[in-house]
């Protein structure tokens, strides 16, 4: 069979004739007006890996919080987990943990009348195990800001999962019962910035760590994991994980059947990464629809953070 | 309706009717269908299609099917290795020269929905050329495609590729050259990079060469090829960083742009969110999606 008649007929097909676009028209779904919920998830996603503020290398177009939230509602998020991008880079993160809940503070949420403008954005604040004030950060994102999660950025901090002051931190979270979100990965080695390079986090370590600390409750924030490492994490009961980096087609549902659905927490590195993107390699799992609700949000109801009055 | 767990495994993608369920996250089913969507960048088995020839390629296939379904993909195109020795199965290379009709099986499995480059191998120029006249010229392939890894990789500046390019574009096919800007240096010297291909690109004015995942680094990439009107680019191979298309549309324009989805390697909602959640305009989307590669094969054919 010669190319043409491989070509003719999908060509014929492909006429024009079926799709009739208006010149200039944006066809963005975030209109900024309250959106239906999906049918699959009733109550509404919750997306727990987010970010708030300038990404250091690149203008994101949903980098301005009030385009973010009108994203994220767009697309049916009810709730927000985020954290700051400042916190990678900034030295004073007490500045930055009491200037990410102020953001929080005054975004999403229903009106009086119950229809939903946007997602309630919940505070995650950063903690660097290395900075000797660390105990008073982490101290006022429970107490001050009412946090019951924090992000950690090791490998933007200079330290391995191996380190003493890792450890230390984790004794601290456990017994408060916060949960910890480690970032493995926020940019692709291959693409990042040339005098930023941030390796992956060394997960190796976590394992044991955690066996020795059952009531640590930790979740790993854009992994791509695989092999023995994924094997050695997916035998931690505690341990849960995000969707945000999970590729391939089959990706998610690899995941889940590794880990098992319950310890997936839907999650999309928004504004950095697309957020349909992770939404739709959900979907691309072909769960049963009990399983996609409870990633997409139930997974992620039962856990702080929740966001309480400051004390 | 089309159910997520459908018992008939082998059977090719139905577009016919929506999904069972709609996906979070991706536009109106009739909306997808109406940009009448062609992927330029298929990946089933890419590295090798199987001991013998092809059932890697069909597994993948059948693992594919409800992405295709759900993103209502109309026509892929993929990268058939046909015993040139882009692999390094010299059992298998030998199988696809003798029984090149293996080479077709993906085909009948997926009747109607399947397009072809055949990977061709620079370093073994008398060969390729062979076998564009067999698969190009004679046969039903639309293109070639250049690795950027593996046997059949030759950076692009090389004279051979741009003998073999030369020879596509007379057949009138489709010239799909692997590119990738990685931090950090090359993967290997065989690599090519975007602003190689721009270096080569103005002996080739008035034809298009296809610069696949626009660089990976696709900033540097873009602005690469940004001068050459001949240079088009690929959207798929890295993650779903936010920006990608617009700024490839404020560069290039959205006529230089071609959809590729990376399946099964990667996922469609990476890869199809990258234009479908673009802050561009829908004939953009349009153009992007199909429309353009559908003009790229039309001045071919």
């Amino acid at each position: 069979m010669k190319r043409r008649d491989f070509l003719a007929s999908g060509l014929a097909a492909g006429s024009l004739g079926g799709f009739v676009a208006p010149s200039g028209v944006r066809g963005d779904e975030a209109s900024g007006a309250a959106a239906p919920l999906p049918a699959t998830v009733p109550e509404g996603v919750v997306d727990t890996n987010t970010s708030l503020g300038a990404w250091p290398f690149r203008r994101l177009p949903l980098e301005e919080a009030g385009a973010l939230e009108a994203k994220l509602g767009s697309l049916g998020v009810v709730e927000a987990w985020a954290s700051s991008f400042e916190g990678l880079l900034h030295r004073d993160l007490r500045g930055v943990n009491e200037r990410l809940a102020e953001a929080c503070a005054t975004r999403g949420g229903a009106d009086a009348g119950a229809s939903r403008i946007g997602p309630a954005f919940v505070p995650v604040g950063v903690i660097n195990p290395l900075d000797p004030a660390w105990e008073g950060d982490f101290a006022r994102c429970l107490q001050a800001h009412g946090m019951r999660a924090v992000r950690l950025y090791p490998a933007w901090h200079g330290y391995g999962l191996d380190a003493p002051a890792f450890a230390a931190f984790l004794d601290a979270a456990s017994a408060s019962g916060a949960l910890v979100q480690v970032s493995v990965l926020l940019e692709d080695v291959r693409t990042q910035h040339p005098v930023a390079r941030v390796g992956e986090v060394d997960l190796s370590p976590l394992p044991d760590l955690l066996e020795a600390r059952s009531q640590a409750r930790v979740q790993l924030l854009n992994a791509r994991l695989r092999g023995e490492l994924l094997d050695r994490l997916a035998a931690v009961p505690s341990l849960l994980f995000d969707t945000a980096r999970t590729e391939s087609t089959g990706g998610v549902r690899d995941l889940a059947a590794a880990v098992g659905a319950e310890r997936v927490l839907f999650g999309s590195h928004a504004p950095f990464l697309i957020p349909e993107a992770a939404l739709v390699r959900v979907g691309e799992a072909a769960f049963e629809a009990g399983v996609e609700r409870a990633v997409l949000g139930g997974n992620a109801r039962g856990l702080p953070p929740r966001s309480t009055p400051a004390a | 309706m089309n159910e997520p767990a459908d018992m008939d495994a082998s059977r090719p993608p139905d577009l016919s009717r929506p999904p069972a369920r709609a996906v979070p996250g991706l536009p109106p089913w009739e909306r997808l269908r109406d940009y009448e969507i062609w992927d330029s960048y298929f990946t089933p088995s890419h590295s090798h299609p199987g001991a013998d020839g092809f059932s890697r390629v069909l597994a993948d296939l059948d693992a594919t099917r409800h992405a295709v379904e759900i993103g209502c993909l109309q026509k892929l195109c993929y990268f058939p290795h046909v015993g040139l020795g882009t692999t390094r199965d010299e059992a298998l290379e030998t199988l696809l020269r003798t029984e090149p009709e293996r080479v077709l099986r993906p085909f009948e499995h997926w009747p109607e929905r399947l397009l072809g480059m055949v990977q061709v191998n620079p370093h073994r120029l008398r060969d390729s050329l062979e076998a564009l006249d067999r698969w190009l010229r004679d046969g039903p392939m639309v293109g070639a495609y250049f690795s950027g890894g593996g046997p059949g990789a030759l950076v692009c500046t090389h004279p051979d590729v741009s003998r073999l390019y030369e020879r596509v574009l007379e057949l009138g096919g489709v010239v799909m050259q692997h590119t990738w800007q990685k931090t950090g240096g090359k993967g290997g010297p065989n690599e090519s990079t975007p602003a190689e291909l721009a270096s080569v690109a103005p002996r080739f004015a008035g034809s298009v060469l296809v610069c696949a995942h626009a660089g990976g680094e696709w900033e540097a990439g873009i602005r690469a090829v940004a001068a050459h009107e001949n240079l088009w680019i690929e959207t798929s191979g890295f993650d779903a960083t936010a920006g990608f298309i617009e700024m490839a549309v404020r560069e290039l324009g959205a006529g230089r742009i071609l959809f590729g989805s990376h399946l099964p390697s990667r996922s469609l909602g990476t890869e199809l969110c990258k234009v479908t959640a673009a802050e561009i305009t829908e004939e953009e989307k349009h153009a992007i999606l199909g429309a353009n590669f559908r003009s790229l094969l039309g001045t071919v054919g």
